[in-house]
């Protein structure tokens, strides 16, 4: 279901399940990390972790959780971390919708996938419905 | 020489050899191999009992290695049990809400602001608000790494309701880092008052309540619970 490619020549760097609140700080401190690592200034950090955030929070609401992928690799002749979450929740039946600035099917403030696409240098997203999401974001270094 | 090139009673010994082996196969490690006669097959018959005395030592040690194992497994469980009791501890201690000035009460948010956390931390407020009557409240968030629309989202849900109750609230502490983030993000935090530092919160503050004239600290109130600046 996964129509979203990933590159052979990419590292994976680590793989975190996301099944509570905890997974999601333990993931997203990984996330931080790796940034760092990276060499990522302070300001890229928080953008990309702020960003996973947002789409560990969804899959943790919306899909019951899932499984997410902290790869490095070159894309665009760049030094790049990629972060992919894969859920197999109920899946976006209207992309289009879900990443507007505001919409929310829950109490939320409906900013989360439309910030973190602000957020990144990448942003993919596949859903199909009853089957689950896969969102890619990949910031450059 | 002679002697030794027969042996005695090679058949019967050979059984008991064969008994001693599957005894030895079925668990027991006491049993050994009782040679009374000396010649060719004693070398054997006492091999065979090193072997066994061999084999009890492994099995004891591997025996106590797993106990040893198991104890430590008990120790680390009992470890994670104090770590997560310790964190749950955190979690309450890391919501003070201390009234450090006449008027103003102050809250330090420290890690991840999930949303049990969110709740303990709201309600701990709430309740200061009124049972202090303060009517001003900062909401420190220096320590918090992540401000996405969750935490954003508990911010203006804990303001609100503080000025439901008749307490201006004051978010202190974002970082410029954390601020770029929360535009890109597109969240409008513009109905909170925010201040850069702590500090700049507190004099704001105290300038509001007249507590602060003239870069002057007028000191004609009491009940200071505790100092924290
Ligand atoms: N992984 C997912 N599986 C199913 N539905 C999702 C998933 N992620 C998002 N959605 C849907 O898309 C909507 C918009 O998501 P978005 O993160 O932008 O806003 P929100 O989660 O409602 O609020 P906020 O993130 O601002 O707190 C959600 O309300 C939800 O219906
Ligand atoms: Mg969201």
């Amino acid at each position: 279901m996964n129509e979203i490619v990933s590159d052979k020549s990419w590292i994976l760097l680590e793989r975190c399940p996301i099944q509570n609140e905890h997974d999601i700080v333990k993931a997203r401190q990984v996330v931080r990390q790796f940034g760092k690592e990276a060499g990522m200034g302070i300001v890229d950090q928080t953008r990309i972790t702020t960003a996973v955030s947002e789409l560990f929070r969804n899959m943790f609401l919306y899909a019951g959780g899932g499984e997410v992928l902290v790869e490095k690799g070159i894309v665009d002749e760049r030094n790049t971390l990629i972060v992919t979450c894969i859920d197999q929740g109920p899946g976006i039946a209207n992309i289009e919708l879900a990443m507007t600035d505001g919409y929310t099917s829950g109490g939320g403030m409906g900013y989360g996938l439309p910030g973190s696409k602000r957020l990144v240098d990448r942003f993919e997203i596949y859903s199909q419905v009853n089957k689950g999401t896969t969102i890619r974001v990949m910031k450059w270094k | 020489m002679e002697a030794n090139t027969e042996i005695k009673n090679a058949k019967v010994r050979i059984e008991h050899i064969e008994d001693v082996l599957s005894s030895v196969a079925a668990g027991d490690l006491d049993i050994r191999i009782e040679s009374e006669i000396e010649d060719d097959l004693t070398g054997v018959e006492q091999a065979i009992n090193l072997l066994i005395d061999d084999l009890t030592h492994e099995l004891k040690k591997s025996i106590k290695m797993k106990e040893d194992m198991e104890d430590k497994l008990r120790k680390i469980q009992d470890q994670q049990k104090t770590i997560l009791q310790q964190q749950e501890d955190l979690m309450e201690l890391s919501s003070p809400v201390s009234k450090v000035w006449d008027n103003i009460l102050i809250l330090p948010v420290i890690g991840t602001l999930d949303s049990q956390r969110t709740q303990i931390m709201m309600e701990n407020l709430l309740l200061k608000i009124v049972s202090t009557g303060c009517t001003t409240a900062i909401l420190d968030i220096t320590g918090v790494p992540t401000v996405d629309t969750q935490v954003a989202n508990h911010l203006l849900k804990t303001v609100t309701a503080a000025r439901l109750l008749g307490a201006e609230c004051i978010v202190s502490g974002i970082s410029p880092a954390i601020a770029q983030t929360i535009v890109h993000l597109g969240i409008n935090l513009s109905n909170i008052l925010t201040k850069a530092t702590l500090q700049s919160a507190m004099i704001y503050a105290m300038k509001k309540n007249e507590q602060l004239v003239d870069g002057k600290v007028k000191t004609n109130f009491t009940d200071i619970d505790d100092i924290q600046l």
